[in-house]
């Protein structure tokens, strides 16, 4: 008469913890998690085929909506893949600007993640401030391209124009009030007990286990393995800046909280050494109008706030690419989450996915 | 590698055997204070919301709000030469031009041009190639409130790109 079995519950796609439309599969032995199955697609918009119909700078706005939360990396990515593909130098001053807007997003997009976690573990203050220091982020990118969420804010070859009087100033004046707003983060989550309780060894991904699920971003690096893009492969002269990559030692969702919080340090870091030996000249390469790059394929990566975000064109002949594809941290990173919720208990999804930190527009593009 | 590296994740686990100063911190709840303490603070910083319909935000000049096209603003002639480079940029195919060749010859001029803001993605690709020096005939304007009742309002004809559109009224 009484017996126990595996329950079946789906979570999605309409949770509000998922961030998105994600759908997970729990199967669940009282409440403890046997198996969990990602169920993704319901954000497909086929932009890759979409690409092959467009010409060059049109698929810049459809990258703006990628990784909506993060679309300057996702720019940064595609303007990169395609410079390579046609062999421009892009003018030193536009790669230092662009090292700053890249770097001013990672605050963003990580300042968004930071807020959304907090909240789905409890702690709704956090939200509230963390929004507020990115709203002075989207005010700088207001001031620079005119949008605040799908920037377009470059071009191939470099950026459509300078920087506006003054911007510089703005964003010396944001690094510099922004360390003592991240210490108010620190204060109310990194002792915090209930926070500790939820996330100290929830969710551990093992360093082999991650490289071997192809992981990357934040949520491979807090599981100690030292990969980060910008110094593996530098892209926009990188290679020219002074930063830490921060390393977790557990892989657990507190590690992941801690490296992220790092990072944010770290890009300041980064802002602060570009404003400081920020070149002079032109911000735009001599392009042609009509662009029609050669034939052959190119692979570019670039280190977005969720990880390594990859561009791959072929080009056979004219203005359109054959074929698009991108390689989308998300979707990569999603695929540990079996790894790392089983034998979690239930409530503990809502901690590892947070800490994931997926956008399901770059998951399901 | 920094720090937190280095103390092998010690911040991150408390594994280490709990000491009297751990377990009086525990006693007296001071991480909950700590947090406190920073809501107290923000209790006194100023407001930031702005309360939207009645305030607005000061938008920064290069603000991308839905194109529009501009006189020249000395003889107030229309800047536009009908040379189709914002509608062959366009990734939303959401300009249409129809033009036709001067009367005395030389070059075209504008018969109709229309903007699908139902389309439009607000990417500013259009002001990029646009030939007319030193000001672009098509810019992006600042207006961003948008919203109709009927989608043919989202169409918008050459008169209201140069003038301006009657803005919707807002009925209860």
């Amino acid at each position: 008469m009484f017996r126990t079995e595996e329950m079946d519950i789906n979570m999605g796609p309409q949770h509000p913890s998922t961030h998105g439309v994600l759908r997970l599969k729990l199967t669940l032995e009282g409440e403890v998690i046997s198996d969990i199955r990602p169920v993704i697609g319901y954000l497909h918009r086929g932009v890759e085929k979409l690409c092959e119909h467009r010409t060059y700078p049109m698929i810049e706005p459809l990258t703006d909506r990628l990784d909506y939360v993060a679309a300057i990396s996702e720019n940064l990515g595609y303007c990169g893949a395609v410079e390579k593909l046609m062999g421009v130098q892009v003018p030193p001053r536009a790669q230092y600007i662009r090292v700053i807007l890249a770097e001013l997003q990672r605050v963003a997009s990580h300042l968004l993640w930071l807020g959304t976690h907090a909240l789905d573990l409890g702690a709704m203050t956090v939200f509230f401030y963390t929004f507020r220091e990115r709203e002075l982020i989207l005010d700088l990118f207001e001031a620079f391209c005119g949008a605040r969420l799908t920037y377009n804010s470059m071009r191939i070859g470099g950026l459509y124009e300078d920087v506006p009087a003054g911007w510089f100033d703005r964003v010396r004046h944001f690094i510099d009030i922004f360390p003592s707003r991240e210490k108010e983060y620190e204060d109310l989550l990194t002792v915090n007990r209930i926070f500790k309780g939820r996330t100290v060894g929830v969710g551990i991904l093992k360093p082999e286990d991650g490289i071997a699920l192809g992981v990357s971003g934040p949520t491979l690096r807090a599981s100690g393995v030292n990969y980060d893009v910008r110094v593996a492969q530098p892209y926009s002269s990188y290679e020219q800046f002074q930063f830490d990559v921060p390393l977790g030692a557990n892989g657990d969702t507190y590690d992941r909280y801690l490296v992220r919080m790092e990072e944010m340090r770290q890009s300041c870091r980064i802002i602060r050494q570009a404003l400081e030996r920020m070149p002079q000249g032109e911000v735009r390469a001599k392009v042609p109008k009509y662009i029609k790059p050669p034939a052959g394929e190119v692979y570019h990566v670039v280190e977005s706030p969720r990880g390594e975000q990859g561009f791959y064109i072929v080009q056979v002949a004219g203005e359109m690419p054959y074929r698009m594809r991108f390689r989308a941290p998300s979707f990569v990173n999603l695929q540990a989450l079996p790894t790392m919720c089983k034998g979690q208990m239930i409530a503990d999804v809502v901690a590892v996915i947070g800490s994931i930190d997926i956008v399901l527009g770059d998951c399901d593009r | 590698m920094t720090e937190m590296a280095k103390d092998g994740g010690a911040r991150s686990g408390g594994r280490r055997a709990p000491d009297l100063r751990d377990l009086a911190r525990q006693f007296l709840l001071l991480e909950l204070w700590v947090g406190l303490w920073v809501t107290l603070k923000n209790q006194f910083r100023p407001h930031i919301t702005v309360e939207y319909p009645k305030e607005t935000v000061e938008l920064s000049p290069r603000f991308r709000g839905v194109p529009r096209l501009r006189f020249h603003p000395e003889t107030s002639e229309e800047l536009c030469i009908a040379c189709h480079l914002c509608e062959t940029v366009c990734p939303d195919d959401c300009i249409h031009i129809v033009s036709e060749k001067k009367p005395d010859g030389k070059g075209k001029r504008l018969v109709s041009f229309e903007i699908n803001y139902e389309r439009c993605c607000f990417c500013g690709l259009c002001v990029d190639p646009c030939p007319t020096k030193p000001l672009t005939a098509i810019y992006m304007s600042h207006d961003y409130e948008l919203a109709d009742y009927q989608r043919t309002g989202f169409v918008a004809p050459l008169k209201h790109l140069l003038d301006g559109s009657d803005p919707t009224e807002y009925k209860e």
